[in-house]
């Protein structure tokens, strides 16, 4: 009964007020928005992705055209392009590319996807260095100001607008004079109040799971419901963690000019100045290493290959017996001796860069802790991971394009080695990239601590809220 | 006036708000900029290392043949210029280092952003986010009361019964938060003119008149949103008002403007995918486009003959591979500035989008002139891939030209560590004030009319004031 | 005891602290009180605003309090609202305290505030369809609705229109409406008439005097000694939290009671 009339009535008073009525409307406008630029970037990767497909099968359909070629008597256009050669079938001529499909609701979150390169070719020259990518073309400036997406919106905007509704909620009542002959009825302060704040609730966060099941509906990212799942619930904490804060400071039974400063005050510290504070304290505490050193250490390594060829095949086949498997022609030819300095390079790469990534990892462990003061770093976190993408999905996709490189390397080495020819009878087996995306219930499992704090914080300022409003009297 | 600008100033320095607002703005800015020079000297540091190592690795080479040497190449760092650690403006965004080597220009690889989280990117803070984003802010709060409060509390009324103008009353208001506001930002400005005498982090042409263009710009800057909110003071029917219009002019100046701009300078300009662009190169590479043709072996060698009169490619004074090297790399050039010329193009177009939406918000303007004037803006990172292409391509012809003018075709060349030596290093020239300025004329004036609309606006208002 | 003694007009009411000197829950005459006070209290900081306050009020009486500003009449309406608490005493409703029972005390009071504020931006009906829903009458008709506004004396053109453009009087009808809409078995009333003009307020008496007829117990605090007389049955006189003096308005003239108060008030 009482939730029912204040609604009603909460309905009412709003579109009485017309300034009201304009900046919902602006809200709808800004989501729509979002999620249009979120859709066309999405259909861009797609169609990305499609072309580096179409290349795959282009790339290999050429060598079979011109394997076979050969086989009726056609010369190789040159030496050093024979495509029986396992060095150039297996090189940049025969590379497969690996590919991650767009983030099931990357239509919502851009996340890390306009600056992390979701595709890479792979050939027996892929090592440590070729993971040094830019991913797609853009504008540096573009990528430092970042996209106007449903995530901004959520996390930026949004808590604007549950403030800017929400902050007089019951300090309006007081000002305004209605509040004496509310309470006077049998009714409690926190039930008025929970049932106003319900009504805005379900108004915006509607509005924005609207927007956002539209847009999975629009890209097809019902495939994955325990994203969309994650997604909503995410949108709905954070939501109504900045309800729950506006009826905490309501209940403090201050002015509602009072209310409007500590609100902002709180949306900025919480939202623009602790994670920027949190960078800089990292960036202090624990500086990320820088990969600068790496070119240099890799200069260095191939130096130092190039001069030691010999040395380094005998070394090289000490290492992996399985790769000359008695095979290894006599004498070793010029590939052998090639591979074996490659080999080395990526080795000495390999240590430099599994040492830096430590660090990093290390580093950004302890950034991450720090996390857990913002509820907007929290949810962002989630939204994107949420989206697939993340850093945690590219990550993954990274590691996968290694093993798969590692897979290629151990399908082409043994017959370089050997100084043998393939022919076109090879091509079925040469490895494809099979993406092994992350299931919803690894995603549900990072988002677990997140979430959870993010579910803390809002009890928190729910436990304040309610004792808070338990006190409050129809006269003060 | 001279009351009203000290009751004004002591009204503001009392008040708790401001002073927690300031303290709160005065450390993120003095931390900001400390963060920011230690950082900023560090990967200068660091950059200026490597650069040193990579000209090692070259002169240290061996005896090589001059094209084995051009495909060795050498690596170029980007230098960190002396403000950038008040903007690190697109830096993490654009790579670090370039490898130049024979046929091809490469990208700029290792965007620190790339290492970094995305808590992070949403996170970054610098010396000028706080000046462009947060300064204004306290601005705002200091001033949306300033004459919507009193006319509220009635004491518009009464002051205005002194006899003193509503002009005065105005401009007294505004010196006395600008005041306040001078003893947050002069010890900030006074902390960075020490760091960049100090110890300057990297190069920069004159700094220093860098440095005092971008604190005009700021002040500039400032002293538009402090006009502007003395403007809607002086409207808006109540004080709450004023704060909830000024509030929304921040939220669409800092978080809605900047990012519409994104999008709307790739939708008016739209920019090739990474494959797309990939596949282009190779392509014109492989088969020449329009007028670009690739040359011709078999023509150059006769050419070569007929030129120098003999029958054998042997014969002839100098190595036809080197000759053929040098027209295939300058065919290749051609093909490189056709395509990465036009992409730059595009950015530069989209930047003007960015820049002239800056009509609506002034933010937008200041932050092209103070990453301009840092030198960490797209344009200054095209200025610096310019130089280090030019330079590789200085470095190719040598080394073509060596094994042109110094073998026969047929012959076992190998060039010396003078050849390396004698290659000047990669010396980099920052690019000018007046090169920085003459680029951002359309920033120039759109916030030149800001500062005087403002202006004019709050003289308006003010004047038309009601008293209430 | 005392009230079963019915010492009107003149009986003075001394420091009556003891236990025994309670008001009982039964009135002299056999009726149950519905808004009863006993021994209430209640202190502000150091101030006493209120001291041991005894008061029965049965159905079908207006009791009204007078006293100057800081008299505590205003505190002794919040305390059986349940707005204060009480530092030591009840405040009772129906013989339920107000302090553990307050939703069920709740449903059988009204409460007229001094000024009757309402939500501007929407009419005069929609208010009285939202308070009388909070006050567990939402099966209301707005036919009926607009019935009891008129009732209270709107006027039925105005039922409709927007809060903001009424004038003080205009409120306070829909704040009676609010009243009659939820059928309370008492009223609290705090200077309902201050500022209203004198048709309006006698309008107003007459609504009261009509609510009385059906048996609604009052509660009114007043500076307005006319409209005690008229409306009142029995007259508190209130000073420095404590209740000086009570009287039965039948048995006085207006004129005695102007006397009355103003001796009262210059002890």
């Amino acid at each position: 009964m009482t939730a029912r009339s204040v609604l009603r009535n909460e309905w009412r008073l709003l579109m009485a007020d017309r300034a009201l009525r304009i900046v919902l409307g602006l809200f709808a406008v800004l989501l729509v928005y979002a999620l249009a630029n979120g859709v066309v970037w999405m259909r861009f990767q797609e169609r990305t992705v499609e072309a580096v497909q179409t290349g795959n099968v282009e790339r290999t359909r050429a060598l079979a055209d011109e394997l076979a070629a050969i086989e009726n008597g056609a010369e190789p256009a040159s030496r050093f392009a024979d495509p029986r050669a396992p060095n150039v079938m297996g090189g940049a001529r025969g590379s497969h590319t690996a590919v991650l499909e767009p983030g099931p609701l990357t239509a919502l979150a851009v996340g890390q996807s306009d600056l992390l390169p979701y595709y890479y070719d792979v050939n027996i020259y892929t090592n440590e260095s070729s993971f040094h990518q830019n991913g797609e073309v853009e504008n540096p400036l573009n990528l430092m100001v970042g996209r106007f997406d449903l995530t901004f919106v959520v996390i930026y905007l949004l808590p604007l607008l549950v403030l800017a509704l929400s902050f007089n909620v019951l300090s309006e009542e007081r000002e305004q004079g209605t509040l004496a002959l509310t309470l006077s009825q049998p009714v409690s302060a926190r039930r008025v109040v929970a049932a106003k704040l319900a009504f805005r609730a379900l108004l915006l966060v509607g509005m924005v799971l609207a927007a956002s099941l539209l847009g999975i509906l629009v890209t097809g990212g019902f495939g994955s419901p325990g994203r969309v799942l994650l997604w909503c619930a995410t949108v709905v904490t954070y939501a109504l963690f900045w309800f729950v804060l506006a009826a905490w400071v309501n209940s403090l039974r201050r002015s509602s000019a009072w209310n409007a400063t500590v609100l902002v005050g709180a949306w900025l510290v919480l939202v623009v100045v602790l994670p920027a504070a949190i960078n800089i304290a990292s960036g202090l505490l624990h500086p990320l290493p820088s990969r600068v050193q790496m070119v240099t250490a890799q200069r260095e390594a191939s130096n130092e290959a190039v001069n030691r060829r010999s040395e380094l095949l005998a070394r090289y086949l000490e290492d992996h017996p399985e790769m000359a498997g008695g095979v290894v022609a006599e004498e070793p030819g010029l590939g052998a001796l090639a591979w074996a300095a490659t080999d080395a390079v990526n080795r000495r790469l390999e240590e430099v860069t599994s040492e830096h990534d430590a660090r990093r990892a290390e580093q950004i462990a302890l950034v991450r802790r720090y996390r857990f003061l913002s509820p907007a770093l929290l949810a962002q976190e989630v939204l994107i991971d949420a989206a697939g993408t993340g850093d945690a999905r590219f990550a993954g996709f990274q590691s996968q394009v290694r093993a798969f490189a590692e897979q290629w390397r151990e399908f082409f080495v043994p017959a370089i080695l050997a100084s043998e020819q393939m022919d076109a009878s090879v091509l079925p087996d040469v490895p494809k990239f099979r993406l092994e995306d992350e299931e919803g219930a690894d995603v549900a499992r990072r988002a677990g601590v997140p979430l959870t704090v993010l579910g803390a914080l809002l009890v928190l300022a729910g436990v304040g809220a309610g004792v808070g409003l338990g006190r409050v009297r129809g006269a003060d | 006036m001279r009351h009203i600008v000290r009751k004004e100033f002591t009204d503001v320095l009392r008040d708790g708000r401001f002073r927690w607002c300031a303290i709160l703005v005065g450390a993120l800015l003095l931390v900001s900029l400390g963060h920011g020079w230690a950082q900023a000297r560090s990967a200068q540091q660091e950059h200026a290392a490597a650069q040193a190592t990579a000209r090692d690795h070259w002169e240290s080479q061996g005896e090589k043949n001059p094209h084995s040497a051009a495909h060795y190449g050498i690596y170029a760092f980007k230098p960190r210029l002396a403000l950038s650690f008040v903007d690190e403006g697109v830096d993490p965004y654009t790579g670090t280092s370039v490898w130049l080597e024979a046929h091809r220009q490469n990208d700029f690889l290792l965007r620190p952003a790339q290492d970094a989280t995305a808590a992070q990117r949403i996170g970054a803070l610098t010396a000028a986010q706080v000046l462009q984003h947060l300064v204004p802010l306290l601005i705002i709060l200091l001033t949306f009361g300033a004459l919507a409060g009193e006319r509220e509390r009635g004491t518009l009324r009464q002051l205005l019964a002194t006899g003193i103008g509503r002009r005065e009353l105005a401009v007294g208001k505004a010196l006395g938060i600008a005041g306040a506001l001078a003893l947050l930002l002069v010890p900030a400005a006074l902390v960075g003119a020490a760091a960049l005498v100090v110890g300057s982090p990297g190069p920069a042409a004159s700094p220093l008149a860098r440095g005092v263009v971008l604190a005009g710009v700021y002040l500039a800057y400032f002293t538009a949103f402090l006009a502007l909110s003395l403007a809607v003071s002086a409207w808006a029917r109540s004080a709450r008002t004023a704060l909830v219009i000024l509030l929304g002019v921040w939220v669409v100046n800092g978080l809605v403007a900047p990012r519409v701009a994104v999008d709307l300078s790739k939708w008016l300009h739209p920019t090739p995918s990474a494959l797309e662009f990939a596949r282009n190169v190779e392509r014109e590479m492989a088969s020449g486009v329009e007028d670009i043709s690739r040359p011709d072996r078999a023509a150059l060698t006769e050419r070569l003959l007929a030129e120098h009169g003999v029958e054998r490619v042997e014969d002839l004074p100098v190595n036809e591979v080197g000759v053929y090297l040098q027209e295939s790399e300058e065919f290749g050039n051609r093909i490189f500035d056709r395509n990465y010329g036009a992409l730059w193009d595009t950015f530069e177009r989209q930047g003007v989008v960015h820049e002239a939406l800056a009509v609506v918000a002034p933010l937008l303007a200041v932050r092209t002139l103070s990453m301009g004037l840092a030198g960490t803006d797209v344009e200054q990172h095209r200025h610096f891939a310019t130089a280090a292409e030019a330079y590789r391509r200085d470095l190719m012809r040598r080394m073509n030209g060596d094994l042109a003018e110094n073998s026969r075709t047929g012959d076992t060349y190998l060039a010396g560590p003078e050849l390396w030596e004698e290659t000047p290093p990669l010396e980099y020239a920052a690019p000018t004030l007046g090169w920085v300025l003459g680029n951002r004329i359309l920033s120039i004036l759109v916030l030149g009319t800001w500062l005087v609309g403002a202006v004019l606006a709050a003289a308006a208002r003010v004047r038309r004031a009601e008293v209430g | 005891m005392v009230a079963s003694e019915t010492a009107y007009p003149t009986r003075e009411i001394e420091h009556m602290n003891t236990p025994e000197s309670r008001h009982p829950a039964e009135l002299g005459n056999g009726r149950t009180a519905l808004l009863e006070a006993r021994g209430l209290s209640k202190n502000y900081g150091a101030t006493r605003a209120l001291d041991s306050l005894d008061l029965a009020i049965a159905p079908g009486e207006v009791y009204c309090l007078l006293g100057p500003n800081g008299a505590g009449k205003t505190t002794t309406i919040n305390l059986f609202l349940g707005f204060v608490a009480p530092t030591s005493g009840q405040a009772l409703i129906a013989g339920l305290d107000v302090s553990t029972h307050d939703r069920e005390t709740k449903q059988r009071i009204a409460y007229i505030p001094e000024q009757v504020m309402l939500y501007r931006n929407l009419s005069g009906l929609e208010n009285l369809e939202y308070f009388a829903a909070l006050g567990g009458k939402g099966a209301l008709t707005p036919a009926r609705l607009t019935d009891i506004l008129v009732e209270a004396g709107l006027e039925r053109s105005a039922v409709d229109q927007r809060v903001s453009e009424y004038s003080k009087g205009m409120r306070q009808k829909v704040g009676i409406a609010i009243a009659i809409a939820k059928e309370a078995d008492a009223l609290l009333l705090d200077e309902p008439t201050s500022g209203l003009d004198p048709q309006a307020s006698n309008e107003f008496s007459e609504l009261i005097e009509r609510l009385k007829d059906r048996g609604v117990a009052v509660l009114m605090a007043t500076h307005d000694l006319f409209r005690a007389k008229e409306t009142g049955t029995r007259v508190g006189i209130m000073r420095y939290g404590r209740l000086v003096t009570e009287l039965g308005t039948e048995e006085i003239g207006h004129a005695d009671l102007e006397r009355i108060y103003l001796k009262h008030m210059h002890d």
